[in-house]
């Protein structure tokens, strides 16, 4: 790596009014080898890239891994990207396919562990209230992509055209991924429902 | 369940998910994040240059043992491909001379054995 280019009090986090400009020359010294370009790079965007990976995952302590593992994967691709590209776009899209990747490695565990047992949905026991419960595990009863869709969409307002670029998939099926998880949602929940 | 019903249930049903997905908020929380993440990218690249050295390093290595592999091969072939033509040979070659005075002798027959040893005294 390059010797550092600038003082870190240089980048701070940009103003949605600073634009993309200050971005991209933040991006453009970063991969120039400053550390504190991309530790900039980090603190503009870990929330987002949090939500992100978080909605993909089942746990906040997978969704820290699956950040740390997608700017590690940033960082060893930052020589590619091209500084004339939405960087939130690129980055969104390494975080997504780090939080898959984590899911997927979790999911080969989970059935070299217990070959015998049905998978658990993940509980946290700090949680509470009956919703908040069987939500949790109805979520589980989704798909991958039908869970990072719906979070996407309901809980960090992401559109559908945000949530297919960053998923890789085209924006219809982001929709239709979004109706058919609410549809779930909503059986799975029904009796909860009655109920109150 | 009627629409009406949905919809407020919809409501409810965001406001737990925003519940059960909700970030940290504290600002240490995600100080202590950057530090974390940029440790793990340090420690990555570091892993990385520590593994790029060892394929340097191993890399005149590497070659050398593809071509005495290389070598070792050519010699194999050709070492069949003799084995292959003698025998070849072998195959091919008249009977050994040393049969013959005893396959010549059954030829002749017993009288003109005879006058052969008689000859020869």
């Amino acid at each position: 790596m390059l010797a550092t280019t600038a003082p870190l009090s240089s980048y701070t986090v940009p103003s949605p009014a600073e634009g993309l400009t200050t971005e991209r020359a933040i991006v453009i010294a970063a991969q120039r080898g400053s550390d504190d370009a991309f530790s900039a790079l980090v603190r503009i965007h870990q929330r987002r890239a949090y939500a992100i990976v978080r909605a993909i995952v089942l746990s906040h302590e997978d969704a820290e891994d699956a950040v740390q593992e997608g700017f590690l994967h940033a960082h060893r691709a930052l020589d590619r990207f091209r500084p004339d590209q939405p960087f939130g776009a690129w980055l969104y899209r390494i975080m997504a396919n780090a939080a898959l990747d984590l899911v997927r490695r979790r999911k080969v565990r989970v059935a070299e562990e217990l070959p015998e047992t049905i998978p658990m949905p993940f509980r946290d026991p700090a949680e509470s209230g009956e919703l908040r419960e069987r939500l949790q595990e109805a979520l589980t009863h989704l798909t991958d992509r039908q869970r990072a869709v719906i979070v996407m969409h309901d809980v960090e307002g992401f559109t559908h055209g945000e949530i297919g670029r960053t998923l890789g998939i085209p924006e219809g099926t982001a929709r239709s991924d979004l109706h058919h998880a609410r549809a779930a949602l909503r059986r799975l929940l029904q009796n909860l429902r009655s109920k109150s | 369940m009627t629409d009406e019903r949905w919809t407020s249930g919809d409501a409810e049903l965001t406001s737990a998910l925003r519940a059960l997905y909700a970030a940290p908020t504290e600002e240490s929380y995600w100080d202590a994040l950057e530090s974390r993440i940029l440790a793990h990218v340090t420690r990555g690249d570091d892993s990385d240059s520590w593994w790029s050295e060892v394929v340097e390093m191993a890399r005149p290595g590497l070659a050398a043992a593809a071509a005495l592999i290389f070598a070792a091969s050519l010699a194999l072939v050709h070492s069949r491909q003799i084995e292959v033509s003698s025998a070849y040979a072998l195959v091919i070659s008249p009977t050994p001379a040393t049969i013959e005075p005893a396959t010549r002798a059954a030829a002749i027959g017993d009288g003109d054995a005879a006058i052969h040893v008689l000859i020869s005294r």
